[in-house]
């Protein structure tokens, strides 16, 4: 063959190639025609054949012709498929696209209770000032509930604690959290900074502010030299962390057996909700109790304190009756989070 | 305590507003619970003047009378009661007023004649008993002056704790108020004036034992007259909350508020000729004041005369003996009572009185004879009389003595961190009437009940405490007294720096962590009550029962029974719940009845058991789910709590208590609460209990939503940490999987043939139940599933023979053991 001749057939295939890929609407289409035109058996490589018959001079020649068309239909191809690409695309997004202002649907939101929630707050804002968590039996003794608490038999200021007693002599379910205080000294060596929470009982009415179940936070230091001065400003940071950093404080006298001197201790806001709350009572460990514990009220003084968790979270989550932490509405306890 | 200020004022000076002394006196430790202003719902009411008084010319029960209410202002009022005249003043409730028993006063035609008002009684007040005759005030009461300026009265109640006995009474409130104010307090006794006939003069007194009753004073006054106490005494007992009775029984009231000491006033003509104070016999009747029969125990106090039991001493007064309309002379007895003798009785006979309430904390021996001595004057003024020469007295040497009390004023700043001088604190103690001296020596200072320490000269300070005081005793008493006059809000507050205790686990990490999981999850905590009723209890008692058996064994608790009260508030919650099950099933139809068609809540709480080493207490995680656990997107269906999801649930918090389950069919009489067919027992390392579905013979059952629940022990719930877990580096090649498809006959349990693969398989990470389904060409019953194994090795393809060996073992003794045959494999 002349080279003439294969020169002429090569720029044919290079014109009526490129027209194809033209024409080619889809990058399927171009994939094909990309291995119709140059593939291993593609027509360009079967054109190249001819070469053989070509003299040793020639060759160079064609091979270069050869190499021009080739770039120029891969040119053609890969613009090409830029297009149909570009359009396939779109298609796909428009074919795909959904309204994207819909809300959504929504997850199962859970929530902790609203007991459990502040024990969670009154445990964290303690344990910044190194109280652990500790946790007594609910089921007590008169004992340990009463008489090592400096609450002796008889005595009229048993009146403040209505009592629901079992069947077994002697047994009966805790008033407070306070004989953990008791359990705790005895366990425990000084310097001691924990807390109880958990649940208590009493022979009580149940109304909008009170119940025979309910859940108390005991907080319990005694080391060599705490004083009231430090009971006063523990407390403030607790007052300050459950209700606010603008919460004001009353620390005024109060009665318990087991603390002397004793506190009550009162908040407000001011503003709207102007007016103290009480919302816990507290003092200095006394040493009879201190002594019921196993240690020497010589050596080592200390405070505890009691609050209600549900007068708490009462406050904090404007919860306006007791009762509905029993209930468990669904309703209610997904509110909040 | 309620306090009418005016009567306070009778002895000490209150220069403070109301508002001003409540405050005062609630931040030195006697709380204010409340100030009122008694006679303040007296609106529309005036003094006013009757000018004329004259007959209704159509009715014979009614007067026409005129009244000035001021300088030019007169009314004509109808007035029914017969004790008016012209000149007296008396009050008006004017058109518009409203009566404390909610009649509204209007102007009103009556009989014929126009009425612009009503004059009032003490009745209709509501400040007296007297409902016959209109209340006749003052001549001197200025005219036009609203009742509730004129008669009313600041009133404080104030919160009296059971250490403070002194301060059930105006006196010794006087004392604190003086301490604040700086006043001085005074007591004028009344005068008596004593007749000639003797008070023994057939009256003996006799004190069967003196420890029960340390002093027992007797006065006598003949010839009273007994009527209504006058108005403003009526008034003054009824603005301090109590009762108006009788002119000889308000007096006893009357000095039971100024002193704080109760007396009782029996008729002398119920009265034989000795009292005797001891004890009941046992079975001995007494009718009370109250007129209940009353049935006493040898350990009742009562006083006596030689013939019955006259009264229950310090708690009430006897039938027989009460003063009324007829009695023309009167036995006062003022007595001393053991406190703890009272307070049994009272609690004995559920008798909470007055007099019982101030009896139990304790009573000044010198008031006894003190009381006795205002109590007659009262009713000499009161109901007339003579007063009979002389007490009868059992102890007249048994009087108040000041007690010494040593402590030291370094341990009080010590204790309140606060720098105060010795010296003043002995003036803050000075202003209650503590008095403090220097210690002679060296003094024994009281820290407990049960230990005193020796303090050198020169180290403490004698309290010298007075009688009233007797709550009293130890140094850290004196302690609290100098800290709550010296003001706890002059107190600097501070933290507490050195003495920090080592570290201690949280025992609630775990729970916490739990917690928050399942609040991911979509589930809502729940707080169930802890008592229950034994419907509750005995309803589910099987799978309570279950529940309990089965976890207690890791627990230790075995065999427990419900714990019982005994003295339960009502039926419903007459006992300590064993399962949290019947108290959330409780709950969750009590949601389901509020709208909620689907819900999850869990709790993580304590069951309660009584067993033969005592009581005990153990901690579980309840769950119960029905409905959606998400709601669909739009267009999509929404995924239903099932046993799978149930499963799903808890492996997430297995996981997490490094507990892995395993789920083993109930056993026969497993579950009444539980559906047969679709409930578990869960077992396996550090996880007990029974998960499932509601039985559809429960009465919460409906075909939709269906509920389903668990209850379950969990290692590490109770105290656990969390745990520590190894990291392994991958390799870096991608995990192999290994698919294999068995059929297995009817009959066959999936747990058991995943325990056997991970038990064939050792070298597998996971054992995963893929597929599972029946039909499609399979024998009735006979069910295809698909498990896939997953490893990780070490180098790719390297292992390949020995997975396969592996796996070709569990198929062949799957095949033995239980009959299956391979379906297809196929490695990925």
């Amino acid at each position: 063959m002349e080279l003439a001749a294969l020169e002429k057939q090569l720029r044919t295939l290079q014109t009526e190639s490129i027209a194809k890929i033209g024409a080619a609407e889809t990058s399927a289409a171009l994939d094909d025609l990309g291995s119709s035109l140059l593939g291993k058996r593609g027509a360009l490589t079967d054109l190249l054949r001819g070469i053989g018959a070509l003299s040793a001079e020639d060759r160079p020649k064609i091979g270069a012709i050869a190499n021009e068309v080739r770039a120029a239909i891969d040119a053609a191809l890969s613009d090409r498929r830029g297009a149909a690409g570009a359009a396939e695309l779109s298609a796909l997004i428009a074919a795909e696209s959904a309204d994207p202002t819909a809300p959504g649907p929504l997850p199962q939101v859970g929530s902790l209770h609203p007991i459990s929630e502040t024990i969670g707050a009154i445990a964290r804002i303690m344990a910044s000032f190194g109280f652990t968590v500790a946790e007594g039996q609910e089921v007590e003794d008169d004992v340990t509930n009463f008489q090592l608490l400096n609450i002796p038999e008889d005595h009229p200021s048993r009146d403040l604690w209505d009592t629901l007693y079992l069947r077994e002599p002697g047994r009966l379910l805790r008033t407070h959290t306070s004989p953990g205080q008791i359990r705790t000294m005895r366990a425990v060596q000084p310097p001691i900074r924990v807390i109880l929470p958990g649940r208590c009982f009493r022979y009580e009415a149940v109304d909008a502010s009170h119940g025979f179940e309910f859940h108390q936070v005991e907080g319990l230091l005694v080391d060599r030299g705490t004083t009231l001065a430090d009971l006063k400003g523990i407390l403030d940071e607790l007052a300050r962390g459950l209700f606010g950093p603008s919460t004001r404080t009353r620390f005024r006298p109060g009665y318990y057996p087991f603390t002397e001197p004793s506190v009550a201790v009162d908040v407000s806001w001011g503003g709207a909700k102007d007016g103290w709350m009480t919302i816990l009572g507290a003092g200095m460990v006394h040493p009879i109790v201190l002594e019921n514990g196993g240690i020497d009220p010589e050596t080592h003084q200390g405070f505890a304190f009691g609050l209600g968790v549900e007068r708490i979270a009462m406050l904090r989550h404007e919860i306006p009756d007791l009762r509905a932490f029993l209930e468990n509405d669904l309703r209610m306890l997904r509110g909040l989070r | 305590m309620r306090v009418p200020l005016s009567w306070l004022r009778e002895f000490v000076d209150v220069q403070l507003r109301p508002e001003q002394l409540a405050d005062a006196l609630t931040l030195r430790g006697l709380e204010v619970r409340g100030l009122e202003r008694w006679g303040g719902n007296w609106g529309k009411m005036v003094v006013g003047e009757l000018l004329e008084v004259s007959p209704h010319p159509r009715a014979d029960r009614l007067q026409l009378t005129k009244v000035r209410i001021g300088k030019d202002q007169v009314l004509e009022v109808v007035c029914g009661a017969r004790n008016i005249a012209a000149g007296q003043r008396v009050p008006v409730a004017l058109v518009g007023a409203l009566m404390p028993d909610g009649r509204l006063i209007e102007r009103a035609e009556k009989m014929g004649v126009a009425s612009e008002g009503m004059l009032c009684s003490g009745a209709e007040l509501d400040a007296t008993d007297d409902g016959d005759g209109i209340l006749i005030l003052d001549a001197k009461a200025p005219l036009g002056t609203p009742i509730s300026d004129y008669l009313g009265e600041d009133v404080i109640d104030v919160d009296v704790k059971p250490n403070r006995g002194d301060l059930l009474s105006l006196l010794g409130l006087a004392r604190e108020v003086g301490a604040i104010t700086g006043s001085p307090v005074k007591y004028n006794a009344r005068k008596i004036a004593e007749g000639s006939s003797e008070v023994g003069d057939g009256l003996k007194l006799t004190v069967a034992d003196p420890a029960l009753a340390p002093r027992v004073v007797l006065r006598v006054v003949d010839g009273v007259t007994v009527a209504a106490a006058p108005d403003a005494i009526q008034m003054r007992l009824k603005a301090a909350g109590l009762r108006s009775i009788s002119n000889v029984v308000d007096a006893t009231n009357y000095i039971m508020l100024e002193l704080g000491k109760p007396t009782h006033a029996f008729d002398r003509a119920g009265v034989g000729s000795g009292i005797q104070i001891r004890l009941a016999k046992a079975k001995e009747q007494l009718e009370t004041l109250d007129h209940v029969q009353r049935t006493l125990d040898a350990s009742d106090l009562v006083v006596a005369d030689e013939r019955a039991a006259l009264a229950l001493a310090g708690v009430m007064g006897g039938a027989s003996s009460e003063v009324s309309a007829t009695t023309k002379s009167v036995v006062i007895e003022s007595a001393v009572f053991a406190p703890t003798t009272i307070r049994r009785s009272a609690q004995r006979h559920s008798l909470r009185s007055e007099a019982s309430h101030r009896f139990e904390r304790g009573q000044e021996l010198d008031l006894a004879p003190l009381a006795a001595d205002q109590v007659a004057a009262l009713i000499t003024t009161w109901a007339g009389g003579t007063v009979r020469r002389g007490q009868l007295d059992s102890d007249p040497k048994a009087v108040g003595q000041t007690r010494e009390l040593a402590f030291r004023p370094e341990r009080v700043r010590r204790l309140i961190g606060v720098n105060v001088p010795d010296a003043e604190q002995t003036k803050l103690l000075a202003g209650i009437a503590i008095s403090v001296t220097e210690a002679k020596g060296a003094t024994s200072v009281p820290v407990t009940s049960k230990r005193t320490v020796s303090a050198a000269k020169g180290e403490s300070l004698v309290a010298v405490v007075p009688p009233w005081r007797r709550d009293l005793e130890l140094e850290a008493d004196i302690a609290e007294e100098v800290a709550r006059l010296y003001g706890y809000d002059r107190i600097t507050p501070t933290l507490p720096g050195r003495d920090l205790p080592g570290y201690l686990p949280q025992p609630t990490a775990l729970r916490d962590q739990v917690r928050a999981s399942l609040a991911a999850q979509g589930l809502s905590e729940a707080v169930t009550h802890a008592l229950v009723s034994p419907a509750l209890s005995d309803r589910h008692a099987e799978p309570v029962g279950l529940v309990t058996g089965l976890l207690a064994e890791r627990e230790g608790a075995a065999a427990s029974e419900a714990l019982l009260l005994s003295n339960p508030l009502s039926a419903d919650h007459d006992q300590l719940r064993r399962s949290l099950l019947p108290s959330l099933l409780d709950r969750a139809e009590a949601n389901l009845r509020y709208g909620a068609l689907s819900g999850a809540l869990f709790e993580i709480g304590r069951g309660y058991g009584g067993t033969k080493g005592g009581p005990t207490e153990w901690t579980r995680l309840g769950v119960i789910v029905w409905g959606e656990i998400a709601s669909a997107a739009p267009g999509g269906a929404p995924r239903l709590w099932d046993l799978d999801e149930l499963k799903r649930l808890i492996a997430s918090v297995a996981s997490l208590c490094n507990a892995t389950p395993r789920y083993l069919p109930l056993e026969a009489g497993d579950a009444t609460l539980l559906h047969p067919g679709r409930s578990a027992r869960a077992t396996g390392e550090g996880i007990a209990g029974l998960i499932g579905e509601l039985h559809p013979a429960a009465p919460e059952w409906r075909p939709s939503p269906r509920i389903l629940m668990a209850e379950l022990a969990l290692h590490g719930l109770s105290s656990g940490q969390p745990a520590v877990r190894r990291v392994l580096l991958p390799p870096g090649t991608p995990p192999i999987q290994r698919d294999v498809a068995l059929a297995a006959p009817a009959g066959v349990l999936i747990g058991d043939l995943v325990a056997l693969a991970k038990e064939s398989v050792k070298s597998a990470l996971s054992v995963e139940l893929f597929d599972l389904f029946a039909g499609g060409g399979m024998a009735p019953g006979e069910r295809s599933v698909g498990l896939r194994f997953t490893f990780q090795p070490d180098a790719a393809a390297a292992l390949d023979d020995a997975i396969t060996a592996e796996v070709d073992a569990f198929t062949a003794s799957a095949a033995k053991r239980h009959g299956t045959k391979v379906r297809g494999a196929e490695a990925q």
